[in-house]
């Protein structure tokens, strides 16, 4: 207590903080935060989720944990906290988020985004997530049940990750194209398809360009798709063919 | 038992109690911070995240951050009667702080029960890992901070050690600002 005591004169006396109303204005903003997503407006939800968040969490720094009062070497120390914080997204973050560059491809990242996408829960198709809510959004397990009970769809897996590369139209156009380097196939050409068998294209799509002599900056898509579903795959790019 | 004199003496000018907590703040912040920062490049990085994403219950978020400020709130009172020398007053407001506590468990234990039991576990996905971990870490300290609460108003009600009122009370506001950024992170971004 005495502690407390030498220092209530210097910190505490200046305290008259209506923590009534600060707690009222807090519930307010938490209502803000809940009614924000309801527009269906993606700035309007990011404003008010961490705007709000931002608001919420600095008042309940300044007034309940009496930041404002403290001395300001403690402002500093915690500062600190947050610029490493900072630091450790800058340094990281490009190579998480990035899924390729030049000369380089996260097959890992690709795939378990091409998992997600196909995933059973797609926004405002609530019956099919009503359906499907036995099963974990995403688990490969569900993915491959979820496949297994479906006719495969080529097209739509073209579109989701060959397409990335090889264009939406299999030109070797794809946005991914500009990175690499030898650039990807382009299954429009005739001469591409001279002495390409079946099983060296199923090959390639499951183990890899490098399985075949080809780039080995095609990832290897084994994870995703079988034999018979790479022979869908091999069966649709043949349209493109001109 | 004799006090150490380190409790005594003070060379910042702020007390060493209450130093002592904020450099356990500062390297939660980092903790936490890195956590949620990981987090949110990867949800940043997978588009396919918003699909787990809309699976969490926003009111069930909510309630347990209305929760978690009502009790931030009667532990910001129990500081106030301290700092005014009731000690049996700000035990009262410390006992309403942790039945605040114990109901956010329940009410994650609900939650994590029902999304457990439909296969949402934490090797579902990367969201679900993020969830479970982030999550998780913050109901580990809500447990801690109660406990240590609880210890703390038994003294305060005998009127001892007073100033440990506010240093908890520090200590459990960081653990409501922790969920603030949680909430908004795991619920409401779809």
């Amino acid at each position: 207590m005495s502690e407390h005591n030498e220092h209530k004169g210097e910190h505490h006396d200046a305290h008259h903080v209506n923590y009534k109303k600060i707690y009222f204005v807090l519930l307010g903003l938490l209502v803000v935060s809940i009614i924000g997503p309801e527009f269906g407006i993606v700035w309007v939800t990011l404003v008010t989720a961490f705007g709000v968040a931002l608001i919420k969490a600095n008042l309940v720094v300044q007034n309940f944990m009496h930041l404002r009062w403290e001395k300001r070497i403690m402002k500093w120390m915690l500062s600190t906290s947050v610029v490493l914080m900072f630091l450790l997204f800058a340094g990281v973050a490009p190579d998480v988020m990035k899924h390729e560059g030049t000369r380089w491809v996260n097959d890992a990242a690709l795939a378990a985004t091409a998992r997600g996408i196909e995933a059973p829960h797609h926004e405002g198709d609530e019956a099919a997530a009503e359906e499907h809510a036995e099963e974990p959004a995403g688990s490969e397990e569900a993915m491959v049940a979820e496949a297994d009970d479906q006719a495969f769809d080529a097209k739509g897996a073209f579109t989701t990750v060959c397409a990335t590369c090889h264009g939406p139209a299999g030109a070797g156009d794809g946005p991914g194209a500009a990175a690499l380097n030898p650039k990807p196939a382009n299954f429009a050409l005739a001469s591409f398809w001279e002495g390409k068998t079946d099983a060296e294209l199923i090959k390639a799509i499951r183990e890899g360009g490098a399985a075949v002599g080809l780039s080995p900056l095609m990832p290897a898509w084994g994870g995703l798709y079988d034999e018979a579903k790479a022979k869908a795959l091999v069966d649709y790019i043949k349209t493109f063919r001109k | 038992m004799q006090k150490p004199i380190a409790t005594t003496r003070s060379a910042t000018g702020i007390p060493t109690g209450r130093l002592a907590i904020w450099w356990v703040l500062a390297s939660e912040v980092v903790i936490f911070g890195g956590l949620l920062a990981s987090y949110l490049m990867f949800r940043l990085g997978h588009p396919e995240w918003a699909n787990a994403a809309a699976v969490t219950n926003t009111y069930i978020g909510a309630f347990n951050t209305f929760v978690l400020l009502s009790s931030s709130f009667s532990a910001v009172l129990a500081h106030q009667a301290a700092e005014n020398g009731d000690g049996k007053l700000a035990a009262k407001y410390l006992w309403i702080t942790i039945a605040g506590a114990v109901v956010f468990l329940l009410v994650k234990s609900y939650e994590w029960w029902y999304e457990i039991s439909h296969g949402y576990t934490i090797t579902a996905n990367g969201f679900w890992s993020f969830y479970y971990t982030a999550a998780g870490l913050h109901a580990a300290h809500v447990i801690a901070g109660a406990i240590i609460m609880g210890f703390i108003a038994v003294d305060a009600a005998k009127g001892k050690e007073l100033q440990r009122v506010e240093l908890i009370g520090i200590y459990w506001h960081f653990v409501d600002v922790v969920w603030i950024f949680l909430f908004p992170l795991l619920y409401i971004a779809k």
